[in-house]
């Protein structure tokens, strides 16, 4: 009885720290999301992942007993180090799951978050083809968070506004810093800030589908996640211009984050590396310095928590992370 | 006189080895670094590629540790890398560095080797005929260096997907072609080959695994050097991948040698030939060959195919168009990575990890 007590109990933890946010979720055993969490980095991954880890707490509203950890996102290293965790999985892989339980039958995911913009197809429930944007990132969310800033709109609102448009005015997308320059002309030309906005998600979606679909065999069902699925200008526009009707998660602002408590959830650590939630309550930060052992002046990173060296990286030649590991 | 030459794949192992056998005086360039790449992206074209910057910034460090003359490969059009040598020389003569340059022709034309002539007209007057006589021998040792390093490189390829400790066959190839390069005579270099097999073949291995078989393609210099494709080799080796390749010196060598009896060369040929189901001519540099072996890989059964190219490369991006299309028609994946001056490793990582789970998912359904 006790054994099935735990196992009923049993929770894991996704955590998914991109460029821009980082998400949490905590997931029972069923698969069932307890608590999930989105917030903005503003550039301090590591205070995010606190904050996020007292939300969660918040939402439970008691500490619960953890089983398992994972982490994914750009700074899924960071977070690992951080937090003590039992698997690392690369985001491409994470969002895969995530939409193969929650819909089997998916052909094609599409994700656009801060930075990255992604798109998976999967045909019987695998992933066959994958494409990430490498040196550019054009079609991403940051994009649209800096011309909402610089019209002044909210990125909430922006969506919304693109749809109140009459004529959205054609807005060159091949680079974002061009496009930059083609709006600020049709603002100067009077256009409506609606018209502008909209041709703006019309040239976001237009660099998408050349940037990183092209060539990718997207077919329906088609599911939309990462923070941008929220823009509701964003959608029509891909809508539109894919002539499909996409599936929105109901998560699909967390499902890095909850691929990656599936796949810890199905590695099953005998004994999870997670550090507790009192690391909310200790203090964390990370220190840097460069090395001058040779040409490449690498930038060292240390990570303290309680003020002593946990992990260190950045060193391409290793040397400190060997010294670290003793 | 002290030449130099770029510090690229293994190339400065055996561009050394041939001065130093006919005793010219030499400088080899410091392995390229961040600076390196700074000083390049500082005195060249933004919208050049990376090959481009970091081998100009390799002359530009070598010149200024007293080098005086410069031997590079030429090229042939119509990729802007026909026009390195010519472009390169301008900008260093900018920058006000004083040396000479000697092209080793990309095709043995007889209008090369009045280039050739005119080139080193100068430079054999600075020669002792000790020097002269050496010469052939210092050819024929940076020869025997250049296949001792693609031997030692190429069994690392293999092992590295065996490997226990993560990391250990780079640590133990390193070594080994440090051997190689310290090695003065033939034997010594025959020794070093064989000291340097037996260190990456004892290596503690996990014969359990079996790896995926994944060919590399695509622009030269990119697949080459691990500084400019970001140790992509290394990285998709300790994924668990046996990665292959077909861009080697000594490839190179033997085909404008034209000598396509070799079985490298020959399988160029081979690839070439069947890119022309997609391409009607030769669009130039690699392009062809890429998409050649992409099919030919898929025939014989390999699992994926990583297609390297350095960003704005003109050859490499109708390559990558049309991959996406041999992907399908040939079942095989294949994953177009491009790189340029930013630091991605990071993502790199992420889309070699993605790729090689992908494959693990094919192996499993199949």
């Amino acid at each position: 009885m006790g054994a099935l007590q735990v196992l009923i109990m049993a929770n894991y933890l996704g955590i998914d720290v991109g460029s821009i946010t980082t998400k949490l979720v905590m997931l029972s055993e069923s698969g069932q999301v307890l608590a999930k969490t989105y917030l903005r980095n503003s550039g301090r991954p590591i205070e995010a992942i606190q904050q996020g880890m007292e939300d969660i707490l918040a939402q439970l509203g008691k500490t619960v007993p953890i089983d398992g950890v994972a982490t994914t996102g750009s700074a899924r290293h960071l977070a690992a180090y951080l937090v003590g965790a039992d698997l690392i999985k690369n985001e491409i892989t994470a969002h895969a799951i995530a939409v193969i339980d929650f819909l089997p039958e998916a052909k094609t995911i599409i994700e656009i978050g801060g930075q990255d913009s992604k798109v998976i197809v999967l045909r019987n429930g695998v992933v066959v083809d994958f494409a990430m944007n490498t040196v550019c990132a054009a079609g991403t969310g940051s994009f649209l968070d800096q011309q909402a800033a610089r019209l002044g709109i909210s990125i909430e609102a922006f969506g919304d506004l693109a749809l109140k448009a009459n004529h959205p005015v054609r807005i060159a997308g091949r680079c974002t810093v061009f496009a930059e320059t083609d709006m600020i002309h049709k603002q100067q030309i009077g256009h409506s800030v609606e018209d502008i906005v909209a041709g703006l998600c019309d040239s976001l979606v237009k660099n998408y589908l050349n940037n990183v679909c092209r060539g990718k065999e997207v077919l329906s069902p088609i599911v939309f996640q990462g923070g941008v699925a929220a823009n509701r200008g964003i959608h029509k526009a891909l809508e539109k211009e894919l002539e499909a009707s996409f599936i929105i998660p109901k998560h699909f602002d967390v499902m890095g984050a909850i691929g990656a408590a599936k796949l810890v959830k199905r590695a099953r650590p005998s004994e999870t590396k997670f550090r507790g939630f009192d690391l909310l309550r200790k203090s964390c930060s990370t220190r840097g310095f460069e090395c001058g052992e040779c040409e490449n002046q690498c930038e060292v990173i240390e990570l303290l928590v309680d003020h002593q060296v946990v992990a260190c990286w950045g060193d391409l030649c290793e040397r400190y992370r060997y010294a670290q590991k003793g | 006189m002290k030449v130099t030459f770029p510090h690229l794949g293994s190339m400065h192992i055996f561009c050394k080895a041939i001065a130093e056998t006919a005793g010219i005086p030499y400088i080899v360039p410091p392995e390229t670094s961040r600076k390196t790449l700074t000083l390049g992206v500082l005195h060249s074209n933004e919208s050049i590629c990376l090959p481009f910057k970091i081998i100009l910034g390799n002359f530009i460090e070598a010149l200024q540790m007293g080098a005086d003359t410069i031997v590079m490969v030429g090229s042939g059009p119509p990729c802007r890398l026909g026009l390195y040598d010519l472009v390169q020389r301008v900008i260093l003569e900018e920058m006000g560095l004083h040396y000479r340059w000697l092209t080793i022709p990309p095709r043995l034309t007889w209008q090369a080797i009045w280039k050739n002539h005119e080139e080193t007209k100068e430079l054999r007057k600075e020669l002792s005929a000790k020097n002269i006589l050496l010469f052939p021998y210092g050819l024929w040792m940076g020869w025997k260096k250049m296949i001792a390093c693609e031997t030692l490189e190429q069994l690392a390829m293999k092992v590295r997907p065996m490997e226990s400790e993560k990391g250990e066959t780079q640590r133990r190839l390193k070594k080994a072609l440090s051997w190689v390069d310290e090695a003065k005579t033939p034997r010594a270099v025959e020794e070093a080959i064989r000291k340097g097999e037996s260190l990456l073949q004892d290596m503690k291995q996990d014969h359990s695994r079996i790896p995926f078989k994944v060919a590399i393609v695509g622009e030269l210099y990119t697949v080459m050097d691990p500084h400019i494709n970001r140790g992509v080799e290394q990285k998709l080796g300790e994924l668990g991948v046996e990665v292959t390749r077909t861009s080697w010196f000594s490839t190179h060598i033997l085909r404008t040698l034209r000598k396509n009896k070799a079985d490298q060369a020959s399988e160029r040929v081979r690839f070439f030939e069947a890119s022309k189901a997609y391409l009607g001519y030769d669009v130039g540099a690699e392009c062809n060959v890429s998409i050649g072996e992409a099919i030919w890989r898929s025939k014989e059964g390999y699992d994926g195919v990583v297609h390297l190219m350095p960003f704005a490369c003109m050859p490499e991006t109708t390559a990558s168009g049309i991959l996406n299309k041999v992907g399908k028609d040939w079942d095989i994946p294949i994953l177009t990575l491009i790189l340029d001056e930013q630091e991605i490793e990071g993502r790199i990582q992420t889309l070699l990890e993605a790729f090689v789970e992908m494959l693990e998912w094919k192996r499993r359904a199949a």
